[in-house]
């Protein structure tokens, strides 16, 4: 993602940024057109270049009115996507899974190396209380909404109340996930400092840790009730509590590793973080790590550890410049418009109470751990958005309990559309207001021409 | 082998191109054409070992794909100049026809072979004889390089051999596209061959065009890459999705790059450098394509064809020699030197497997290997032979006591 700011970008740079934009849509648009029956790896190779294209034209442009660029990527990605315009259909968007899983790797590993103890000894009191309450007050407040409209929710229709109870509990635990990579991606293009960036990464890195353990709670407390066999076992934390702890001591090794190279060899950074990024992600999966924890302590460890923190960031600044900007189009291109559609007022409710009670949530503890007072305004403002996480444990809440999974999983995609499309606008403007986004011009690369031959 | 170890391997070896490119001590090791990696393919592949299967090969085809539009790619951007210096008008012709005489020689030799000893369709015929003559037209301009940096040689022959080379590629990359569009399964059906041809160019001149005018004003490193891959991958998806040629299309960006945009030299800088690492992933996998167990008249045809080739790459030399002072005298080793074959051969090859996959495409992508060998084997030595005669190198000279290295010639 590139730099927010830069120099003044003139109108003639803005028309040939939507002549551009322009010419990127027609030119797949044709092709899909002529060809629209193609569904192979082909097609993919258009996709991500489309993607990649029309999501950094639509951030640049979008820019103009203020909004992050993430949201041009998205919208890039909704427009482009499988409901509207078709030029990226179903199929090559599960095909570019594989860069999701490295834009994941990548986000995790900087938000590791973006966490300083020091920074974080500064925010503890309030990390700790932004995390009791966040967790509880705001799982409770939308379970109890959830209860509340269960009789506007279709898949609910017909459960015992006991059973409503159970499933309120899960999209509570939904609730309360929140979107490392929107953090990310947003702290990345704006490249904001200051008590709101800090507070809010540390807090997001934290909570995905938190939720994860939330969500075995959860799935052992509503068991029983949405389940007349299912009992309380004990057995889930146990499995937890190896997973937490291996993934800490593999990523541990991971980022002393990174730190050796970095600091001995510290070339060809690209290439490296591209073979973590492809093959240690599906290493963790299989011997049952936590890839987003592992790689967040590898982070952790070169920053803490070592003096290569800033080298590991550049180099993940610059893959991602490309990786994440593909990442969010496809996200973009994900998004389920026709059932967005159907089930919009349920989601939109769902939404606006959860934004309401992190808000409320943000408020109480910003007072409880005495705060300075630009936190406690606009502490929350990283917390509305949602993304891969939210999907992925709505995944594991779907296949714990078929009975209404699909339907739960339908309802978590319309309510994380929102928050995506939502939440980073937000964020944005926070650090906007809080006057923490970076306003100094980005270096401009001096041209080769005016330099001695190379030898 | 699994996909990802796979993957994993093909990115160690990008690791290790771009070290060869970075490290200048070790500049000048391995071989000009990288075939130790087209043998490692093979050794690798489903002929020998089996490491690498054929449906693993298969998976990998989007990465080939990739892989040769962006040598395209780089090689349109770096047409127009070796080092600092621009090509002269006269060489970039030169080197054009040298590679049409060659062309025509191999593609006719082809034709009448194919067409009397095999049974193939006349289709089938045309196609190889068209796409025979367009991987042997090709001469690499890193054995070249790898020649003049080795022994420090300077002089108008060196230059004369890197143009050419140099220039070799556009007509590769041109019949590529004329080929792609004749073949049947080309989109636009209303199209005219001819038409279809300049859809392929087209594409890559308009994307051309945008990424030099989004990277018009200021030269901003980052957004830079995100332009430029995304414009070349949009160009090869788009002409790989319409069954025209993507390498073409890339090559044809690459030359509009070149010639419109201010930031000509800065785009070289950024993109010459992947080369070798998108290289040998690429020819590591052209390896482990080939495949050997072909019809008898068939690899008669392989071997005709390089005959063809050599004789033709000679006369040209020989003709040369009467024609231009610098090549006077040395127009038997000149004409040899050009028979060094590499990339973009390799390249022409697999972009034509994976758009018409079949016994022809095996036959012409073997030509393609076996020419790599043979002007690995031929074309440094004929090309340091000529230097030498030329006064360019010092004949005692041992490779260890090298000259210092010349400007690059990237």
């Amino acid at each position: 993602m590139s730099g927010h700011g830069g120099p003044k970008k003139t109108i003639a740079t803005r028309a040939i940024q939507a002549a551009s934009l322009l010419v990127t849509f027609g030119v797949l648009y044709g092709v899909t057109r002529v060809a629209p029956e193609l569904e192979t790896h082909l097609g993919t190779v258009a996709a991500v270049g489309f993607l990649l294209l029309a999501g950094t034209l639509m951030s640049e442009l979008l820019e103009t009115i203020g909004l992050p660029h993430l949201s041009g990527y998205l919208l890039a990605g909704i427009i482009g996507g499988p409901h509207i315009l078709h030029l990226v259909d179903h199929h090559t968007v599960e095909e570019l899974s594989p860069v999701n899983t490295l834009a994941l790797s990548l986000i995790a590993l900087a938000g590791g190396a973006e966490l300083r103890i020091d920074t974080l000894r500064s925010v503890a009191r309030g990390l700790a209380w932004a995390t009791l309450i966040q967790s509880t007050f705001v799982l409770v407040c939308v379970a109890g909404v959830f209860l509340a409209i269960a009789g506007y929710v279709p898949f609910t229709q017909g459960m015992s109340i006991k059973a409503l109870l159970g499933v309120s509990l899960l999209w509570g635990v939904l609730a309360v996930s929140r979107s490392p990579s929107a953090c990310m991606g947003i702290l990345s293009q704006t490249r904001a400092k200051g008590p709101v960036a800090t507070f809010s990464l540390a807090f997001i890195m934290l909570s995905d840790v938190v939720v994860v353990i939330l969500l075995a709670t959860m799935l052992m407390l509503a068991r029983p009730l949405i389940t007349s066999s299912g009992s309380i076992s004990i057995e889930d934390f146990t499995v937890l509590g190896h997973e937490i702890l291996s993934s800490v001591a593999v990523g541990v090794t991971l980022g002393l590793g990174l730190a050796v190279y970095l600091r001995l060899v510290g070339r060809q950074l690209l290439l490296v973080l591209l073979a973590i990024g492809f093959g240690l992600s599906d290493t963790f999966t299989y011997i049952h790590v936590d890839s987003l924890l592992a790689f967040l302590a590898a982070g952790f460890v070169v920053t803490n550890l070592s003096d290569q923190g800033p080298k590991l960031l550049h180099s993940i600044e610059q893959t991602g410049s490309v990786v994440f900007v593909v990442f969010f189009a496809t996200a973009g291109a994900h998004l389920d418009i026709p059932l967005l559609r159907k089930l919009w007022p349920v989601a939109v409710a769902l939404c606006a109470s959860r934004a309401l009670f992190t808000v409320v949530a943000g408020r109480i503890s910003g007072r409880l751990a005495e705060d300075p007072a630009i936190l406690k305004r606009w502490g929350w403002s990283s917390l509305v958005s949602q993304a891969g996480l939210a999907l992925g444990l709505s995944v594991v809440i779907a296949k714990a309990f078929p009975s209404f999974g699909d339907g739960f999983r339908s309802l978590s995609i319309a309510a994380v559309a929102i928050n995506e499309m939502i939440g980073p606008i937000l964020f944005k403007f926070a650090l906007d207001r809080a006057g923490e986004t970076d306003r100094h011009e980005p270096e401009v690369r001096p041209s080769l021409t005016d330099l001695p031959p190379a030898h | 082998m699994n996909a990802i170890a796979f993957l994993l391997g093909l990115l160690v070896l990008a690791y290790l191109g771009s070290i060869l490119v970075g490290g200048r001590a070790i500049r000048g090791f391995g071989l000009a054409s990288g075939a130790e990696y087209l043998v490692l393919g093979f050794v690798l592949g489903p002929q020998v070992l089996s490491v690498v299967g054929r449906s693993l090969v298969e998976t990998f085809q989007p990465v080939v794909l990739v892989g040769v539009s962006w040598l395209g790619l780089v090689l349109g951007v770096s047409y127009l100049r070796v080092g600092q210096r621009r090509v002269p008008v006269p060489h970039i012709l030169l080197g054009i026809a040298m590679s049409v005489s060659v062309c025509a020689c191999v593609s006719a030799t082809v034709f009448f072979g194919a067409s009397y000893f095999s049974p193939l369709p006349r289709i089938e015929v045309i196609a190889f004889a068209a796409t025979a003559g367009s991987v042997c037209s090709e001469t690499t301009r890193h054995s070249v390089r790898w020649v003049v940096e080795r022994y420090g040689a300077k002089g108008p022959l060196a230059d004369l051999a890197a143009d050419t080379a140099r220039a070799s590629a556009l007509f590769a990359a041109l019949s590529l596209a004329v080929v792609n569009a004749w073949l049947p399964g080309a989109a636009l059906p209303a199209f005219s061959v001819l038409g279809r041809v300049l859809v392929s160019l087209g594409l890559g001149v308009v994307l051309g065009f945008t990424a030099a005018l989004l990277l018009g004003r200021e030269f901003r490193r980052d957004e830079s890459w995100g332009i430029l891959l995304g414009t070349s991958l949009l160009g090869t998806g788009a002409a790989a999705r319409l069954n025209l040629s993507p390498l073409s299309a890339t090559f044809a960006m690459g030359l509009t790059l070149a010639i419109v945009s201010r930031h000509r030299v800065d785009i070289k800088a950024m993109v010459t450098p992947t080369e070798k690492p998108v290289l040998l992933p690429v020819v590591l996998l052209a390896g482990a394509y080939v495949n050997v167990k072909l019809p008898m008249p068939l690899l008669v045809l392989v071997a005709t064809a390089l005959i063809a080739k050599i004789l033709a790459r000679i006369s040209c030399g020989s003709l040369l020699s009467l024609t231009s002072k610098p090549v006077s005298g040395v127009g038997l080793e000149f004409g040899g030197s050009m028979l060094s074959s590499g990339a973009l051969g390799l390249a022409v090859a697999l972009a034509f497997a994976v758009r018409h996959p079949g016994v022809v495409a095996d036959t012409v992508l073997l030509l393609a290997a076996v020419s790599v060998l043979l002007g690995e084997w031929l074309g440094p030595a004929a090309l340091r032979r000529a230097l030498i005669r030329a006064g360019e190198i010092k004949p005692e000279g041992p490779p260890g006591e090298a000259q210092p290295t010349l400007p690059s010639q990237a």
